[in-house]
């Protein structure tokens, strides 16, 4: 079946994924690939076959960039996950320690506002937690310039690994529900968090190359 | 024992394939050409991967077309094979010849 799609769109996701890992090297030849060979696809055998290849490709061509990453940048990925895996280590207090000196500093505010105070003694330390892990994936992406996404995820894997590693250990010793929101939270949303910092390195760094050549549409 | 680099089997479809298409050469052009010729799936990232490491080894050079509106403005990166990439083949097309010649059982499979 043919059909003449001349708006025909990619899938925006696996756009977006696939501008995350593309070095700035190809950010114009792989894209710009990626979506030609849709437009050809999706006139020729509509959009839907289209976007399913669309998908196929993008997700194999992530797959060969995280390789690529490591083999083109291995010491500059390490380095930036060693750094990123202390800060983690010696910051993770961090979040605790912010709201109890606040508390310390303004005993009034506690008191006058006893559910907020609740709410930053129970939530509050993941919440932070949360915020500290953006942060860390921030550093780590910036100081892994043009291999975010390969070194935030490298370590968003590390962390997720020795974080399983310990509660099993633990749960042997005590037992502990393992699937307790909070603890989900602690093992994978950090993670998640610290790939999001590296995501956002990412778009600020595109967005900034894009200007610098306003030649795409 | 010669230290001269042997290419590999994905190496060598990706050498050819940019040798058929000449200057037509880029990402799009290269993975069909490869896709239709051997029936396999080939991902434009496995494409890239290999031309990099081509061109890392001297063996091909490319450089940027102008941007064009189906590709979103960008630009196609056409690729050409030097003198050394031409050598390369020469020298895995000569020892594939060799390791073959005599062998009934590859015409058998064939």
């Amino acid at each position: 079946m043919t059909s003449q799609t001349p708006f025909a769109s990619p899938p925006r996701i696996a756009t977006w994924l696939v501008d995350l890992f593309t070095p700035d090297e190809q950010a114009e030849s792989i894209p710009g690939d990626l979506l030609e060979e849709f437009s050809q696809l999706a006139s020729k055998s509509g959009v839907a076959s289209a976007r399913r290849w669309y998908w196929r490709q993008s997700v194999k061509t992530i797959a060969h960039l995280i390789a690529t990453g490591f083999r083109a940048a291995p010491w500059t990925i390490l380095g930036a996950v060693v750094a990123g895996f202390l800060l983690r280590r010696f910051g993770s207090a961090l979040p605790e320690h912010a709201i109890e000196l606040f508390f310390d500093a303004f005993p009034v505010f506690a008191h006058n506002h006893w559910r907020v105070y609740v709410f930053c003694v129970t939530n509050g330390f993941l919440i932070g937690g949360l915020l500290e892990s953006i942060l860390i994936g921030c550093i780590v992406a910036a100081v892994s310039k043009g291999r975010e996404m390969v070194a935030t995820i490298t370590l968003a894997a590390l962390l997720v690994a020795l974080n399983v590693v310990t509660l099993v250990q633990v749960a042997r010793h005590w037992p502990v529900h393992l699937f307790i929101p909070e603890i989900v939270v602690f093992i994978f949303g950090n993670s998640i968090m610290t790939v999001m910092g590296g995501a956002v390195v990412r778009n600020a760094r595109s967005a900034l190359s894009r200007r610098a050549s306003p030649t795409r549409c | 024992m010669p230290t001269r680099d042997f290419l590999g089997e994905f190496e060598h479809l990706v050498l050819l394939a940019l040798l058929r298409l000449s200057d037509r050469a880029y990402g799009v052009t290269v993975r069909q050409e490869i896709e239709s010729r051997t029936n396999r799936e080939v991902s434009i990232g496995a494409i890239y991967a290999t031309l990099d490491r081509l061109q890392a080894k001297g063996y091909v050079k490319s450089h940027l077309g102008d941007p064009t509106p189906e590709r979103g403005g960008r630009s196609k990166r056409f690729f050409r094979v030097t003198s050394k990439g031409v050598a390369a083949v020469n020298r895995s097309h000569r020892a594939l010849q060799s390791m073959t010649e005599g062998l009934r059982i590859v015409r058998s499979y064939s």
